[in-house]
């Protein structure tokens, strides 16, 4: 196999758990609470059945075959020359979706940190410690988020529990004003991100122990709209209605927090800390991306691309939006069924002709043999 | 293309000639072994053979007497020798002896009474052994020798180590020679499963390298790997145990050390019960502990030997001075460059009073006052003990107050580096401290140019290295990375004494009970 490292379903979980909330808990407050309102808490836990059918699909099919990632059993499901261009599908929706990642990584840190450092440095600085795990494969990926996933969960805690004394408990009232239709509206963005769980197909061939695949993940997807869910009420209790207005209503609630006139002015630590779950997220995809592209040219070994593959994605980065204004927008109208449309419907589609061809071949062989 | 071709099989070829010219030369110098490999029966020969292929050295004694009628010589080397026994248990009774023609059997049964003794035919092994401090006795009319093992050199007594001091705990520490600190080894694990293997090391040194390990509780493959790296060494010398780590270790690449060194004899024996394998070098009074985390390195034989709870408490403070060590400086020029916002406003008032007349950035000043500690560090390290302490005075006080004074650097960017300094003595290792003190400086420059960003891009990189090393197949970042929840109990604590029922899971082999559970003390 194109990787010899072997990882744990929990430790698939754990770099699942920072690849889908690192940029969603930045954004996703603003983005759900402009449809769904005051009922945005509720938006993550609707999401989920995505998440779900993501799992579901990518451990269904990785059970059909075992070794193999969907760059390369779209060939055997749907025969070589539409296996091979749904497979480049994939390498291109990678290329893409790595690159929005990256340059919401950048916007996010250029546009309220260092205002004056150019982006390409920040890009290519991430990309840089990125290729650095890539290349040392999976196992180290999933140590590294193995101490780093700590640090992301303890700054969420942190900063919820400090905003405590801030928050306007009454603010969420009344509950399901306008039915629940609005916070089933405002999950249509958050069940993009939870698409990006079918990213687990690449990992699922380097598990140690499958059956315990499924028992993570979803642990893992729970946890992940439990955090979503507490984040957009903390959010929402804090700033109410104006949240939708907020570019990064976590940050921005960050600065409301003051303990003994010391702990002041944090959204700096907060935004160094986050960087190790973006360093997680882009290391994700990026890796996948590798690999995907190796096992589409059928290579023997993924490590020559690493490097090449880290430049064209701080391009891909540079070339993703023009604004961060860009990028929210396609977040909130393309993202919903660009995501969706690789993490789920695809899959379906090869899921259902896969399970129909092995039908037929039983079938076939049952005919036979009588 | 095809000129890097051509290139290429060039120097494929002049590797292959020397290769080849290497095997000559060795099989020469085999052959010449072989051509003088028995001893002759004429003795003033073999004295002179012996004379010859020591090149007339000074120090080999021959001394020559006589067995009833025939004659008979002593060699050996006068500095490794214990003459007073060699005139007590081998001349005096041998001299005294009247009967003729004795066999040596008989020489060995009834005269010589000293207990390493055998017998050698090959002339090759009885230079070597002369060598290596042993005696040789050769007989006129025979074909052999005997050699007899009375060695004695002078040699330090045992000491307390300088390098690790405790408050509470033994006080011996390893000395150079390889036998006292094996019997320093025995004393402690008093049980026929300490294995102890001896193999020779170096071309021309010929030290002696032990692997020691306890069977049943280390893990065999451990000691098979440890075995063929020590086999692959193919070096002239070994000097200090520090030769052998360079070529045994896993990444050459990485600045942290994979190979834990103590001169602590109870260290070994802890390490050992663990399941950890030892390496002794002779001559040095280091041993190297294999497989190593980076938790040993942060790990001092005192917390084992003080409560749990103070232990506990005196690791995490150990976790905190390495992160001082590595990121304060950095985190300082960082908040001074880029986020000013975060310090309140008495705080950053006072800095920039103080900043008022330096003229540099706060980068340059960080990098000059880092390498003027470092400077400082080493200077105090390699003096004389009397002129080391002058040399602190001289750094900290008169170089420290009158930059200040002179405004070319702030006091607090004093302090700043003081504390990382005296944080990084606190790291109990000396080579691990080392090792996180220069990448201080990588990581000053990253937070310089990209505040707590560059910081943290620095930080992962060092994790995601970290990660990726491994000690002996171990994975370096031990039972937290990847997570063996079991073992966790020694490394982010120090766990009771009544709760270490298990060893590590990743060194331990078949024996993994290490005592019995519910030994919670308490009344009854």
């Amino acid at each position: 196999m194109i990787e010899k490292g072997r990882i744990s379903s929990l430790q698939l979980a754990i770099i699942m758990y920072p690849t889908i909330i690192a940029t969603a808990i930045l954004i996703v407050p603003a983005v759900t609470a402009t449809s769904a309102g005051r009922d945005m808490w509720l938006s993550p836990l609707w999401g989920t059945v995505t998440g779900f059918l993501s799992i579901f699909l990518a451990i269904k099919l990785n059970q059909y075959y075992p070794d193999k990632s969907i760059v390369e059993y779209s060939s055997d499901i749907i025969g070589k020359f539409f296996g091979k261009l749904v497979g480049l599908g994939y390498l291109f929706f990678l290329f893409h979706i790595s690159g929005v990642i990256i340059r919401e990584y950048a916007d996010f840190v250029v546009g309220l940190f260092i205002a004056q450092t150019p982006m390409p440095v920040v890009i290519a600085g991430m990309i840089a410690v990125a290729a650095f795990a890539v290349r040392a494969g999976v196992e180290v990926i999933a140590r590294s988020s193995e101490l780093f996933i700590p640090i992301v969960i303890f700054i969420i805690f942190f900063i919820l529990v400090l905003l405590i004394p801030e928050m306007d408990f009454l603010k969420i009232q009344p509950l399901f004003d306008g039915g629940i239709w609005p916070s089933i509206k405002g999950s249509a963005t958050i069940q993009a991100w939870y698409s990006e769980f079918f990213l687990i197909t690449f990992f699922l061939p380097f598990l140690s122990d499958k059956k315990r695949a499924v028992k993570w993940n979803v642990i893992c997807l729970i946890l992940i709209a439990v955090s979503l869910s507490f984040t957009n009420l903390a959010t929402y209790l804090l700033f109410g209605a104006l949240t939708e207005e907020l570019s990064y209503p976590l940050i921005s609630a960050t600065r409301y927090i003051s303990v003994a006139d010391f702990f002041e002015n944090i959204e700096s630590v907060v935004m160094a800390l986050w960087v190790a779950g973006a360093y997680v997220k882009i290391t994700a995809f990026y890796y996948t991306f590798v690999i995907g592209t190796a096992q589409w040219l059928k290579l023997p070994n993924y490590r020559p691309l690493v490097f090449p593959i880290g430049i064209i994605l701080v391009i891909s980065g540079l070339w993703a939006a023009q604004s961060f204004t860009e990028v929210k927008d396609s977040i909130g109208k393309v993202l919903p069924f660009y995501l969706p449309l690789f993490g789920t419907a695809i899959p379906f589609a090869l899921l259902i002709i896969a399970a129909l061809k092995k039908k037929i071949i039983a079938a076939h062989q049952s005919s036979e043999q009588a | 293309m095809r000129f890097l071709k051509r290139f290429l099989q060039k120097r494929q070829q002049k590797k292959q000639q020397r290769l080849e010219k290497q095997k000559n030369q060795q099989q020469q110098m085999l052959q010449q072994m072989a051509a003088d490999i028995q001893l002759s029966t004429d003795i003033n020969e073999n004295i002179k053979n012996i004379q010859e292929s020591f090149h007339q050295s000074s120090d080999i004694l021959f001394r020559t007497f006589s067995i009833g009628s025939s004659q008979a010589c002593i060699v050996y080397v006068s500095g490794l020798t214990n003459e007073d026994r060699i005139y007590e248990n081998v001349l005096t009774p041998l001299m005294e002896a009247t009967e003729e023609a004795h066999s040596l059997q008989e020489l060995i049964e009834k005269k010589i009474s000293v207990s390493e003794i055998k017998q050698v035919q090959t002339f090759h092994e009885v230079i070597n052994d002369l060598a290596g401090g042993f005696q040789a006795l050769l007989l006129e009319g025979h074909q052999s020798a005997i050699i007899i093992g009375l060695p004695k050199w002078e040699k330090r007594s045992i000491e307390e180590p300088t390098a690790e001091q405790v408050v509470r705990g033994p006080r011996e520490g390893f000395t150079e020679t390889i036998d006292d600190n094996i019997s320093m080894l025995r004393r402690r694990i008093r049980s026929p499963r300490l294995t102890i293997q001896m193999k020779k090391s170096g071309a021309i040194t010929n030290t002696a390298v032990v692997v020691a390990y306890i069977n049943g509780v280390a893990n065999d493959k451990l000691v098979t790997e440890v075995n063929s790296r020590l086999d692959r060494i193919n070096i002239d010398g070994v000097i200090d145990s520090g030769y052998i780590e360079e070529l045994i270790e896993d990444n050459p690449y990485s600045p942290f050390p994979q190979v834990l060194n103590t001169e602590r004899p109870d260290v070994i024996a802890a390490y050992l019960l663990e399941g950890h394998v030892a390496v002794l070098v002779d001559g040095s009074p280091f041993v190297m502990i294999v497989p190593t985390t980076i938790y040993s390195l942060l790990q001092s034989s005192e917390d084992y030997y003080e409560r749990y709870i103070i232990g506990t408490i005196i690791r995490w403070m150990r976790y905190l001075f390495v992160v001082i060590a590595l990121l304060f400086p950095s985190l300082y020029v960082a908040i001074l460059t880029f986020h000013q916002e975060m310090l309140p406003t008495t705080l950053i008032l006072s800095i920039a009073d103080s900043r008022e007349m330096v003229p540099f950035p706060a980068l340059i000043e960080a990098l000059l006052m880092e390498m003027m500690f470092e400077i400082l560090r080493e200077a105090g390290i390699r003096l004389p003990k009397q002129v080391g302490q002058a040399v602190g005075i001289v750094g900290a006080l008169i170089i420290g107050e009158a930059a200040v004074r002179a405004g070319i650097v702030s006091a607090p960017m004093v302090i700043v580096v003081a504390v990382t300094g005296i944080s990084s003595f606190a790291i109990p290792r000396f080579n691990a401290g080392i090792s996180i003190r220069m990448l201080r400086f990588p990581i000053i420059i990253l937070a310089g140019s990209l505040g707590l960003l560059g910081i943290m891009l620095g930080v992962i990189a060092i994790v995601v290295h970290l990660c990726s090393l491994r000690s002996f197949g171990m994975p370096y970042l031990g039972p937290l990375a990847p997570l063996q929840l079991k073992d966790i109990k020694d490394v982010l604590m120090r766990a009771p004494r009544w709760k270490m029922d298990t060893r590590p899971h990743l060194t331990g082999g078949t024996d993994r009970e290490r005592q019995a559970s519910n030994q919670q003390p308490g009344p009854n």
